[in-house]
């Protein structure tokens, strides 16, 4: 059930730095196709590094002399990241439900006094979620995989933002 | 005070790109001439910005120009976007046509969008609002050539019913009943604020709306913070903070448009939130004939709260 908690939150995840990335690199007024297709774009982008991290979780547990323990660890390990992980995703959706509100300043303010700091923390929130998973962790492989996964997730985001930089800079060669 | 944020130097952009005011005719832009300028107040920041825009033999390379321009505006728009600004122009633009067609105005209204950019406001009214029903037409005029090539191009992707134009927003052959722009005002200095503003004076002008950021203590902050997460680009990076910082009082706003605009009642519009003492990001420069005056206050309803002193 963590494990899954965490999948979700990975997808969740891959989700909004879809919809981040291609933020600003469409003029159009009618963006409902664009952003669909750039959230899904972010969502298998998600799913690639959560099966990438499930690969290696397997392979470390096969490779590993006491499974049993190991996966104790890592559930253990798993279950502290979502008291840091959980609040944080929380609060981005809480303030993403705000703008369903029919009024210009809440949703502006919550563009400007949230969602901006909020994305901008969303590095620290996932070093810091990691570290306070393995921090107590036991075994050394619950550490490096912790870590692997840390590293896979914050690559995410600079992937698709790459990937959406390069086809914004054809668009702009094919128009000027 | 730190050398990026002094109001007294112009925006980057407003320097790297040059037309003749008469041909509209695209001028040569020697990356040297820019430089020296923001040398001179001692911004590194744009500097760095402009040393790393290409040239050709000391000339900054037109098409690279046109597409760090387009693509600074479609990042700006993104920033329209999440400030719902087509939501807030039109909430006050529908009353004032309200009022205008109450007071006995029966033909086609024009709304002139200065200085429009790659045409968000137009564009967004085009799509989300039924102009024929409200009888109006859109127009957007800017100097920038490729600007306007977006725009018309964007809108006939979308197949929208508005139309752009390379030029003088106020030449008769492109002026209009109502006049509005964002973000535009700042670049007027000194006397060219009232020069501008005058420009406004033509027999068939009914009205204006102006958006600009409004200036307070911390704007120049919160405008690094956001731009800082949200913009991609340098250049829109320095010259989003400092046009923030360059934004004119309301005060500055207003008396330079009554006195350069005796005919119309100007005030501010939507300068708080609410009823606190927090400052909207934005606030507007609004003008209209004064015979309007009544019925657009009216019209406002609720909203009357957020009406400056419009004399």
């Amino acid at each position: 059930m963590t494990l899954l908690s965490l999948y979700v939150l990975a997808l969740l995840d891959g989700l909004l730095c879809g919809a981040r990335v291609a933020m600003g690199r469409s003029a159009v007024i009618r963006k409902r196709v664009y952003y669909v297709r750039a959230q899904v774009k972010g969502l298998a982008g998600a799913q690639i590094v959560s099966t990438i991290a499930l690969g290696a979780l397997l392979l470390v547990s096969a490779q590993s002399a006491h499974r049993a323990a190991l996966r104790a660890d890592l559930e253990a390990a798993a279950g502290r990241m979502l008291w840091i992980f959980l609040p944080y995703a929380a609060l981005v959706l809480g303030n993403i439900l705000l703008r369903l509100l029919p009024s210009t300043d809440i949703r502006s303010a919550t563009s400007v006094m949230m969602l901006g700091p909020l994305t901008a923390i969303r590095p620290l929130i996932m070093i810091a979620g990691v570290l306070y998973g393995i921090s107590k962790s036991t075994l050394w492989e619950t550490r490096v995989l912790g870590l692997f996964i840390l590293a896979l997730m914050l690559s995410l985001e600079l992937v698709l933002n790459f990937l959406a930089a390069r086809q914004q800079a054809r668009e702009l060669n094919a128009l000027l | 005070m730190i050398a990026a944020w002094n109001p007294a130097q112009p925006e980057i952009t407003d320097l790297i790109i040059r037309h003749d005011v008469q041909t509209l005719k695209r001028l040569p832009v020697r990356k040297a001439e820019v430089l020296k300028v923001f040398s001179g107040y001692g911004n590194s920041k744009a500097c760095r910005a402009i040393a790393g825009l290409p040239d050709k033999e000391g000339v900054l390379d037109e098409r690279a120009i046109d597409q760090l321009l387009v693509s600074t505006h479609w990042e700006m728009q993104r920033l329209a976007e999440e400030f719902y600004h087509g939501h807030r122009i039109w909430d006050l633009l529908r009353r004032l046509l309200v009022a205008i067609r109450k007071s006995g105005f029966r033909e086609t209204l024009r709304v002139v969008d200065v200085g429009c950019g790659i045409g968000y406001t137009s564009r967004w009214l085009a799509a989300r609002v039924p102009l024929a029903e409200y009888g109006i037409e859109v127009l957007g005029i800017d100097l920038n050539s490729a600007l306007i090539r977006e725009a018309n191009r964007l809108a006939a992707l979308e197949k929208l019913d508005c139309r752009f134009f390379h030029g003088d927003a106020f030449s008769p052959e492109h002026s209009g009943n109502i006049f509005l722009s964002t973000g535009v005002i700042h670049h007027f200095r000194g006397s060219a604020l009232g020069d501008f503003l005058h420009r406004h004076d033509q027999p068939e002008t009914l009205a204006f709306l102006h958006y600009d950021f409004q200036p307070w203590m911390l704007a120049p902050v919160g405008s690094w913070f956001f731009h800082y997460l949200r913009m991609r680009t340098a250049v829109a990076k320095h010259d989003g903070v400092l046009s923030a910082a360059r934004a004119h009082q309301a005060s500055t706003l207003v008396e330079a448009s009554r006195s350069a605009l005796p005919e119309f009642a100007s005030g501010i519009y939507g300068a708080r939130i609410w009823k606190t003492r927090a400052p909207r990001v934005f606030h507007t420069l609004l003008g209209l004939r004064r015979p309007l005056l009544p019925e657009f206050r009216q019209q406002l309803g609720v909203r009357i709260g957020r009406l400056g002193e419009l004399r």
